[in-house]
Protein backbone atom coordinates (compact mmCIF):
# COMPACT_ATOMS: atom_id res chain seq x y z
CA UNK A 1 0.00 0.00 0.00
CA UNK A 2 1.46 3.32 -1.05
CA UNK A 3 0.52 6.70 0.42
CA UNK A 4 -1.69 5.45 3.21
CA UNK A 5 -2.22 7.90 6.07
CA UNK A 6 -2.09 6.41 9.54
CA UNK A 7 -3.65 7.85 12.69
CA UNK A 8 -1.55 6.45 15.49
CA UNK A 9 -2.73 7.01 19.07
CA UNK A 10 -1.59 5.88 22.52
CA UNK A 11 -4.07 2.98 22.54
CA UNK A 12 -2.47 1.58 19.38
CA UNK A 13 0.98 1.85 20.97
CA UNK A 14 -0.12 0.05 24.13
CA UNK A 15 -1.78 -2.77 22.17
CA UNK A 16 1.26 -3.17 19.88
CA UNK A 17 3.48 -3.44 22.97
CA UNK A 18 1.26 -6.18 24.39
CA UNK A 19 1.18 -8.11 21.11
CA UNK A 20 4.96 -7.85 20.87
CA UNK A 21 5.30 -9.88 24.08
CA UNK A 22 3.22 -12.73 22.66
CA UNK A 23 5.17 -12.66 19.40
CA UNK A 24 8.51 -12.83 21.23
CA UNK A 25 7.24 -15.68 23.43
CA UNK A 26 6.10 -17.72 20.45
CA UNK A 27 8.88 -16.58 18.17
CA UNK A 28 9.85 -18.96 15.38
CA UNK A 29 11.63 -18.81 12.05
CA UNK A 30 9.60 -17.25 9.25
CA UNK A 31 6.69 -16.56 11.58
CA UNK A 32 3.41 -15.29 10.10
CA UNK A 33 1.18 -13.00 12.18
CA UNK A 34 -2.28 -11.98 10.99
CA UNK A 35 -4.37 -9.04 12.18
CA UNK A 36 -8.09 -8.92 11.35
CA UNK A 37 -10.70 -6.35 12.20
CA UNK A 38 -13.29 -4.15 10.59
CA UNK A 39 -12.64 -1.03 8.60
CA UNK A 40 -11.36 1.71 10.91
CA UNK A 41 -10.46 -0.66 13.75
CA UNK A 42 -6.75 0.18 13.56
CA UNK A 43 -5.24 -2.81 11.70
CA UNK A 44 -2.77 -0.78 9.65
CA UNK A 45 -1.71 1.27 12.67
CA UNK A 46 -1.11 -1.86 14.78
CA UNK A 47 0.74 -3.56 11.95
CA UNK A 48 3.01 -0.57 11.45
CA UNK A 49 3.77 -0.22 15.17
CA UNK A 50 4.34 -3.94 15.70
CA UNK A 51 6.75 -4.09 12.76
CA UNK A 52 8.62 -1.08 14.13
CA UNK A 53 8.86 -2.66 17.61
CA UNK A 54 10.11 -5.91 16.11
CA UNK A 55 12.78 -4.03 14.20
CA UNK A 56 14.08 -2.76 17.54
CA UNK A 57 14.44 -6.41 18.56
CA UNK A 58 16.49 -6.91 15.36
CA UNK A 59 13.62 -8.81 13.79
CA UNK A 60 12.83 -7.73 10.21
CA UNK A 61 9.06 -7.84 9.72
CA UNK A 62 7.26 -6.95 6.52
CA UNK A 63 3.60 -5.91 6.42
CA UNK A 64 1.35 -7.51 3.81
CA UNK A 65 -1.96 -5.70 3.38
CA UNK A 66 -4.67 -7.89 1.93
CA UNK A 67 -6.40 -4.80 0.51
CA UNK A 68 -3.76 -4.94 -2.23
CA UNK A 69 -5.32 -8.21 -3.40
CA UNK A 70 -8.82 -7.19 -4.42
CA UNK A 71 -9.73 -8.72 -7.74
CA UNK A 72 -11.67 -5.64 -8.82
CA UNK A 73 -10.01 -2.39 -9.86
CA UNK A 74 -10.14 0.25 -7.06
CA UNK A 75 -11.91 2.77 -9.27
CA UNK A 76 -14.59 0.33 -10.42
CA UNK A 77 -15.12 -1.62 -7.19
CA UNK A 78 -18.01 0.32 -5.75
CA UNK A 79 -20.01 0.26 -8.96
CA UNK A 80 -19.28 -3.44 -9.36
CA UNK A 81 -20.46 -4.18 -5.82
CA UNK A 82 -23.67 -2.21 -6.24
CA UNK A 83 -24.49 -3.82 -9.59
CA UNK A 84 -23.97 -7.33 -8.19
CA UNK A 85 -25.69 -6.64 -4.90
CA UNK A 86 -23.61 -5.71 -1.85
CA UNK A 87 -24.87 -8.59 0.32
CA UNK A 88 -24.04 -11.07 -2.49
CA UNK A 89 -20.45 -10.08 -3.24
CA UNK A 90 -18.85 -8.16 -0.37
CA UNK A 91 -16.63 -10.60 1.50
CA UNK A 92 -13.66 -12.98 1.13
CA UNK A 93 -14.60 -13.84 -2.42
CA UNK A 94 -13.45 -10.41 -3.55
CA UNK A 95 -9.82 -11.19 -2.77
CA UNK A 96 -7.25 -13.07 -4.79
CA UNK A 97 -6.51 -15.70 -2.13
CA UNK A 98 -4.37 -17.76 -4.49
CA UNK A 99 -2.02 -14.79 -4.82
CA UNK A 100 -2.07 -14.07 -1.06
CA UNK A 101 -1.14 -17.69 -0.36
CA UNK A 102 1.53 -17.65 -3.05
CA UNK A 103 3.13 -14.56 -1.50
CA UNK A 104 2.96 -16.08 2.00
CA UNK A 105 4.59 -19.21 0.59
CA UNK A 106 7.29 -17.10 -1.10
CA UNK A 107 8.00 -15.55 2.28
CA UNK A 108 8.19 -18.94 4.02
CA UNK A 109 10.62 -20.19 1.40
CA UNK A 110 12.71 -16.99 1.31
CA UNK A 111 12.02 -16.42 -2.36
CA UNK A 112 11.98 -13.27 -4.44
CA UNK A 113 8.34 -12.39 -4.83
CA UNK A 114 6.12 -10.16 -6.86
CA UNK A 115 3.00 -8.80 -5.23
CA UNK A 116 0.30 -6.25 -5.97
CA UNK A 117 0.66 -2.86 -4.29
CA UNK A 118 -2.13 -0.29 -4.44
CA UNK A 119 -1.19 3.37 -4.65
CA UNK A 120 -4.00 5.09 -2.74
CA UNK A 121 -3.28 8.37 -4.49
CA UNK A 122 -3.34 7.24 -8.13
CA UNK A 123 -5.71 4.35 -7.28
CA UNK A 124 -3.65 2.14 -9.54
CA UNK A 125 -2.31 -1.29 -8.70
CA UNK A 126 1.48 -1.32 -8.96
CA UNK A 127 3.62 -4.43 -8.64
CA UNK A 128 6.11 -4.69 -5.79
CA UNK A 129 9.09 -6.99 -6.09
CA UNK A 130 10.69 -7.94 -2.81
CA UNK A 131 13.28 -10.44 -1.67
CA UNK A 132 11.98 -12.39 1.33
CA UNK A 133 15.41 -13.89 2.04
CA UNK A 134 16.19 -11.22 4.63
CA UNK A 135 12.68 -10.94 6.07
CA UNK A 136 12.10 -12.75 9.39
CA UNK A 137 8.38 -12.21 9.93
CA UNK A 138 5.31 -11.40 7.90
CA UNK A 139 2.42 -9.39 9.32
CA UNK A 140 -0.70 -9.97 7.23
CA UNK A 141 -3.35 -7.38 7.89
CA UNK A 142 -6.80 -7.02 6.47
CA UNK A 143 -10.48 -7.60 7.11
CA UNK A 144 -10.19 -11.39 6.69
CA UNK A 145 -6.42 -11.80 7.20
CA UNK A 146 -6.73 -14.45 9.95
CA UNK A 147 -8.53 -16.67 7.48
CA UNK A 148 -5.30 -17.06 5.48
CA UNK A 149 -3.50 -20.40 5.59
CA UNK A 150 -0.20 -20.86 7.40
CA UNK A 151 -0.70 -18.17 10.03
CA UNK A 152 1.09 -18.74 13.37
CA UNK A 153 -0.53 -16.02 15.48
CA UNK A 154 -4.01 -14.66 14.83
CA UNK A 155 -5.06 -11.31 16.26
CA UNK A 156 -8.65 -10.06 16.09
CA UNK A 157 -9.75 -6.50 16.86
CA UNK A 158 -13.28 -6.48 18.26
CA UNK A 159 -14.02 -2.82 17.54
CA UNK A 160 -16.88 -2.59 15.03
CA UNK A 161 -17.62 0.01 12.39
CA UNK A 162 -20.50 1.29 14.51
CA UNK A 163 -18.06 2.15 17.28
CA UNK A 164 -15.72 3.95 14.87
CA UNK A 165 -18.58 5.63 13.03
CA UNK A 166 -17.11 9.10 13.38
CA UNK A 167 -13.97 8.00 11.55
CA UNK A 168 -15.99 6.89 8.55
CA UNK A 169 -18.06 10.02 8.22
CA UNK A 170 -15.09 12.35 8.72
CA UNK A 171 -13.11 10.76 5.92
CA UNK A 172 -9.91 12.30 7.30
CA UNK A 173 -7.93 9.52 5.67
CA UNK A 174 -9.40 10.48 2.33
CA UNK A 175 -9.83 6.81 1.57
CA UNK A 176 -13.45 6.52 0.58
CA UNK A 177 -16.37 8.89 0.35
CA UNK A 178 -19.24 8.19 2.72
CA UNK A 179 -22.71 7.46 1.37
CA UNK A 180 -25.50 4.95 1.81
CA UNK A 181 -23.83 2.25 -0.26
CA UNK A 182 -20.69 2.62 1.84
CA UNK A 183 -22.72 2.02 5.01
CA UNK A 184 -24.22 -1.11 3.45
CA UNK A 185 -20.74 -2.30 2.51
CA UNK A 186 -19.49 -1.73 6.07
CA UNK A 187 -22.52 -3.62 7.40
CA UNK A 188 -21.87 -6.59 5.15
CA UNK A 189 -18.14 -6.60 5.97
CA UNK A 190 -19.11 -6.50 9.64
CA UNK A 191 -21.04 -9.76 9.29
CA UNK A 192 -18.25 -11.46 7.39
CA UNK A 193 -15.48 -10.27 9.72
CA UNK A 194 -17.33 -11.16 12.94
CA UNK A 195 -17.77 -14.73 11.70
CA UNK A 196 -13.96 -15.13 11.87
CA UNK A 197 -13.65 -14.20 15.54
CA UNK A 198 -13.54 -17.85 16.80
CA UNK A 199 -10.26 -18.34 14.88
CA UNK A 200 -8.40 -15.75 16.98
CA UNK A 201 -5.54 -16.46 19.41
CA UNK A 202 -5.53 -12.91 20.72
CA UNK A 203 -8.44 -10.51 20.99
CA UNK A 204 -8.21 -6.76 21.20
CA UNK A 205 -11.39 -5.77 22.98
CA UNK A 206 -13.42 -2.59 22.54
CA UNK A 207 -11.26 -0.87 25.21
CA UNK A 208 -8.26 -1.85 23.11
CA UNK A 209 -6.95 -4.26 25.77
CA UNK A 210 -5.16 -7.34 24.45
CA UNK A 211 -6.73 -10.54 25.78
CA UNK A 212 -5.49 -14.08 25.25
CA UNK A 213 -8.08 -16.63 24.08
CA UNK A 214 -7.79 -19.78 26.17
CA UNK B 1 8.62 4.63 -0.24
CA UNK B 2 6.74 2.04 1.79
CA UNK B 3 5.66 2.54 5.39
CA UNK B 4 6.50 6.21 5.62
CA UNK B 5 4.52 7.55 8.56
CA UNK B 6 2.56 10.51 7.28
CA UNK B 7 0.89 12.84 9.78
CA UNK B 8 -1.12 15.58 8.15
CA UNK B 9 -1.59 18.90 9.95
CA UNK B 10 -3.60 21.97 8.81
CA UNK B 11 -0.24 23.60 7.94
CA UNK B 12 0.46 20.87 5.39
CA UNK B 13 -3.06 21.22 4.03
CA UNK B 14 -2.69 24.97 3.62
CA UNK B 15 0.67 24.59 1.91
CA UNK B 16 -0.75 21.99 -0.48
CA UNK B 17 -3.72 24.26 -1.31
CA UNK B 18 -1.40 27.15 -2.19
CA UNK B 19 0.59 24.89 -4.50
CA UNK B 20 -2.62 23.55 -6.05
CA UNK B 21 -3.88 27.08 -6.80
CA UNK B 22 -0.62 27.94 -8.54
CA UNK B 23 -0.67 24.69 -10.54
CA UNK B 24 -4.20 25.42 -11.75
CA UNK B 25 -3.06 28.93 -12.83
CA UNK B 26 -0.06 27.52 -14.67
CA UNK B 27 -2.20 24.98 -16.49
CA UNK B 28 -4.59 27.71 -17.58
CA UNK B 29 -1.74 29.70 -19.06
CA UNK B 30 -0.08 26.72 -20.65
CA UNK B 31 -2.15 23.52 -20.80
CA UNK B 32 0.18 20.58 -20.56
CA UNK B 33 -0.07 16.81 -20.32
CA UNK B 34 2.56 15.07 -18.26
CA UNK B 35 3.54 17.91 -15.96
CA UNK B 36 6.44 17.58 -13.51
CA UNK B 37 6.35 19.29 -10.11
CA UNK B 38 9.31 19.15 -7.74
CA UNK B 39 9.06 19.72 -4.00
CA UNK B 40 12.28 20.48 -2.20
CA UNK B 41 13.17 21.58 1.30
CA UNK B 42 15.27 20.60 4.29
CA UNK B 43 15.13 17.28 6.11
CA UNK B 44 11.93 17.17 8.15
CA UNK B 45 10.39 20.18 6.42
CA UNK B 46 7.29 18.21 5.45
CA UNK B 47 8.07 17.53 1.79
CA UNK B 48 6.57 14.04 1.68
CA UNK B 49 3.47 15.02 3.65
CA UNK B 50 2.81 18.06 1.44
CA UNK B 51 3.31 15.82 -1.62
CA UNK B 52 0.71 13.31 -0.45
CA UNK B 53 -1.82 16.00 0.45
CA UNK B 54 -1.21 17.77 -2.87
CA UNK B 55 -1.65 14.56 -4.86
CA UNK B 56 -4.91 13.84 -3.01
CA UNK B 57 -6.41 17.28 -3.69
CA UNK B 58 -5.33 17.12 -7.34
CA UNK B 59 -7.60 14.10 -7.81
CA UNK B 60 -10.93 15.97 -7.64
CA UNK B 61 -9.45 18.35 -10.25
CA UNK B 62 -9.17 15.39 -12.59
CA UNK B 63 -5.39 15.29 -12.29
CA UNK B 64 -3.87 11.92 -11.44
CA UNK B 65 -0.49 12.44 -9.82
CA UNK B 66 2.17 9.88 -8.95
CA UNK B 67 4.63 10.69 -6.19
CA UNK B 68 8.31 9.87 -6.51
CA UNK B 69 10.50 10.19 -3.43
CA UNK B 70 14.16 10.77 -4.29
CA UNK B 71 15.20 9.01 -1.08
CA UNK B 72 14.35 5.80 -2.92
CA UNK B 73 17.24 6.49 -5.31
CA UNK B 74 20.25 6.44 -2.99
CA UNK B 75 23.01 4.34 -4.54
CA UNK B 76 23.93 2.99 -1.11
CA UNK B 77 20.97 1.25 0.59
CA UNK B 78 19.73 2.57 3.97
CA UNK B 79 21.26 -0.15 6.12
CA UNK B 80 24.77 0.44 4.73
CA UNK B 81 24.62 4.20 4.24
CA UNK B 82 25.93 5.31 7.60
CA UNK B 83 28.99 3.05 7.34
CA UNK B 84 29.59 4.19 3.78
CA UNK B 85 29.39 7.85 4.72
CA UNK B 86 31.71 7.40 7.70
CA UNK B 87 34.24 5.75 5.42
CA UNK B 88 33.98 8.29 2.60
CA UNK B 89 33.91 11.44 4.67
CA UNK B 90 31.41 14.21 5.18
CA UNK B 91 32.01 15.69 1.72
CA UNK B 92 30.71 12.53 0.07
CA UNK B 93 27.26 13.53 1.30
CA UNK B 94 25.24 15.31 -1.35
CA UNK B 95 23.61 14.77 -4.69
CA UNK B 96 26.22 12.36 -5.96
CA UNK B 97 24.82 9.84 -3.50
CA UNK B 98 21.74 9.54 -5.71
CA UNK B 99 21.31 7.48 -8.84
CA UNK B 100 20.35 10.31 -11.20
CA UNK B 101 20.51 8.05 -14.25
CA UNK B 102 17.67 6.01 -12.81
CA UNK B 103 15.74 9.15 -11.82
CA UNK B 104 16.02 10.43 -15.42
CA UNK B 105 14.97 7.06 -16.79
CA UNK B 106 11.83 7.03 -14.64
CA UNK B 107 11.01 10.62 -15.64
CA UNK B 108 11.40 9.64 -19.31
CA UNK B 109 9.11 6.64 -18.80
CA UNK B 110 6.52 8.94 -17.23
CA UNK B 111 6.75 11.33 -20.20
CA UNK B 112 6.37 8.41 -22.63
CA UNK B 113 3.49 6.84 -20.63
CA UNK B 114 5.43 3.60 -20.30
CA UNK B 115 5.60 0.92 -17.64
CA UNK B 116 8.55 1.69 -15.41
CA UNK B 117 10.59 -0.01 -12.72
CA UNK B 118 11.72 2.09 -9.81
CA UNK B 119 13.38 1.50 -6.46
CA UNK B 120 11.12 1.60 -3.40
CA UNK B 121 12.53 1.64 0.13
CA UNK B 122 10.56 -0.10 2.88
CA UNK B 123 11.18 2.17 5.86
CA UNK B 124 10.35 -0.62 8.30
CA UNK B 125 12.79 -3.25 7.06
CA UNK B 126 15.28 -0.80 5.55
CA UNK B 127 15.51 -2.91 2.41
CA UNK B 128 15.02 -1.65 -1.12
CA UNK B 129 12.16 -3.24 -3.05
CA UNK B 130 11.39 -2.67 -6.68
CA UNK B 131 8.13 -1.09 -7.80
CA UNK B 132 6.68 -1.55 -11.24
CA UNK B 133 4.15 1.06 -12.28
CA UNK B 134 2.33 1.97 -15.46
CA UNK B 135 2.55 5.69 -16.25
CA UNK B 136 -0.26 5.43 -18.77
CA UNK B 137 -3.02 7.69 -17.48
CA UNK B 138 -0.78 9.43 -14.96
CA UNK B 139 -1.01 13.18 -15.60
CA UNK B 140 1.54 14.53 -13.21
CA UNK B 141 4.73 13.51 -11.48
CA UNK B 142 5.40 14.98 -8.04
CA UNK B 143 9.07 14.50 -7.22
CA UNK B 144 10.01 15.24 -3.65
CA UNK B 145 13.48 15.20 -2.19
CA UNK B 146 16.28 17.27 -0.72
CA UNK B 147 17.83 17.93 -4.12
CA UNK B 148 14.79 17.70 -6.38
CA UNK B 149 15.54 21.27 -7.52
CA UNK B 150 18.33 19.77 -9.60
CA UNK B 151 15.77 18.26 -11.97
CA UNK B 152 15.97 20.67 -14.87
CA UNK B 153 12.95 19.63 -16.91
CA UNK B 154 10.52 20.27 -14.06
CA UNK B 155 7.57 22.50 -14.94
CA UNK B 156 7.12 23.87 -11.45
CA UNK B 157 9.68 23.97 -8.64
CA UNK B 158 8.58 24.39 -5.04
CA UNK B 159 10.78 24.97 -2.00
CA UNK B 160 9.51 24.55 1.55
CA UNK B 161 11.24 26.94 3.92
CA UNK B 162 12.38 25.74 7.29
CA UNK B 163 15.61 26.70 8.98
CA UNK B 164 18.27 24.23 10.02
CA UNK B 165 17.44 24.64 13.72
CA UNK B 166 13.79 23.98 13.01
CA UNK B 167 14.88 20.92 11.08
CA UNK B 168 16.77 19.66 14.09
CA UNK B 169 13.63 20.05 16.16
CA UNK B 170 11.54 18.40 13.47
CA UNK B 171 13.91 15.44 13.53
CA UNK B 172 13.35 14.94 17.22
CA UNK B 173 9.76 14.20 16.46
CA UNK B 174 10.41 12.21 13.35
CA UNK B 175 10.46 8.45 13.77
CA UNK B 176 12.70 8.12 10.77
CA UNK B 177 16.01 7.94 12.58
CA UNK B 178 17.96 8.33 15.77
CA UNK B 179 19.87 11.55 16.31
CA UNK B 180 23.46 11.61 17.48
CA UNK B 181 26.53 13.84 16.98
CA UNK B 182 27.38 12.29 13.62
CA UNK B 183 23.81 12.60 12.38
CA UNK B 184 23.92 16.30 13.28
CA UNK B 185 27.05 16.68 11.13
CA UNK B 186 25.23 14.98 8.24
CA UNK B 187 22.25 17.31 8.69
CA UNK B 188 24.56 20.35 8.64
CA UNK B 189 26.14 19.18 5.39
CA UNK B 190 22.75 18.40 3.77
CA UNK B 191 21.52 21.79 4.92
CA UNK B 192 24.43 23.50 3.10
CA UNK B 193 23.81 21.57 -0.13
CA UNK B 194 20.07 22.25 0.00
CA UNK B 195 20.68 25.96 0.58
CA UNK B 196 23.03 26.10 -2.41
CA UNK B 197 20.18 24.88 -4.63
CA UNK B 198 17.43 26.99 -3.13
CA UNK B 199 17.65 29.82 -5.70
CA UNK B 200 16.50 27.41 -8.42
CA UNK B 201 12.98 27.33 -6.95
CA UNK B 202 10.05 29.27 -8.41
CA UNK B 203 7.71 29.08 -5.47
CA UNK B 204 8.59 29.32 -1.79
CA UNK B 205 6.38 28.23 1.04
CA UNK B 206 6.94 29.31 4.58
CA UNK B 207 4.87 27.42 7.10
CA UNK B 208 5.05 30.18 9.69
CA UNK B 209 4.61 33.29 7.58
CA UNK B 210 2.48 33.81 4.58
CA UNK B 211 3.68 32.54 1.25
CA UNK B 212 5.70 34.46 -1.27
CA UNK B 213 7.15 33.67 -4.62
CA UNK B 214 9.71 35.09 -7.05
Amino acid sequence: MLNDILLITEKHKAAADAILNYVLEQRKDKMVIAISGESGSGKSELTYLLAKLLRREKIFAKPLHTDNYYMTDPLKRKEWRISRGIENVVGYGEYDWAMIHKNIDDFKHSRRSEMPCVDLVTEQVDQLITDFKTVDMLIVDGLYAIKAEGVDLKVFIELTYLETKEKHTKDSRGKEVMDEARWDILGQEHKMVQALKPLADLLINTDYQVVEVK
Amino acid sequence: MLNDLITVTPRHENAAKLILDRIIEIRKELPKDKMIVTISGEVGSGKSTVSVVLARILKPQGIRAKIIDLDDYYKIPPLQRRQWRLKNGINSIGYDEYDWVKVKQNIADFKDSKTSKMPCVDLITGYVDELRTNFEGVDMLIINGLYSLRIENADFKVFIELTYDETRDAQKYSQKENIDAYRLQVLQREHEVVQSLKSHAEFYIDFDQSLYHL
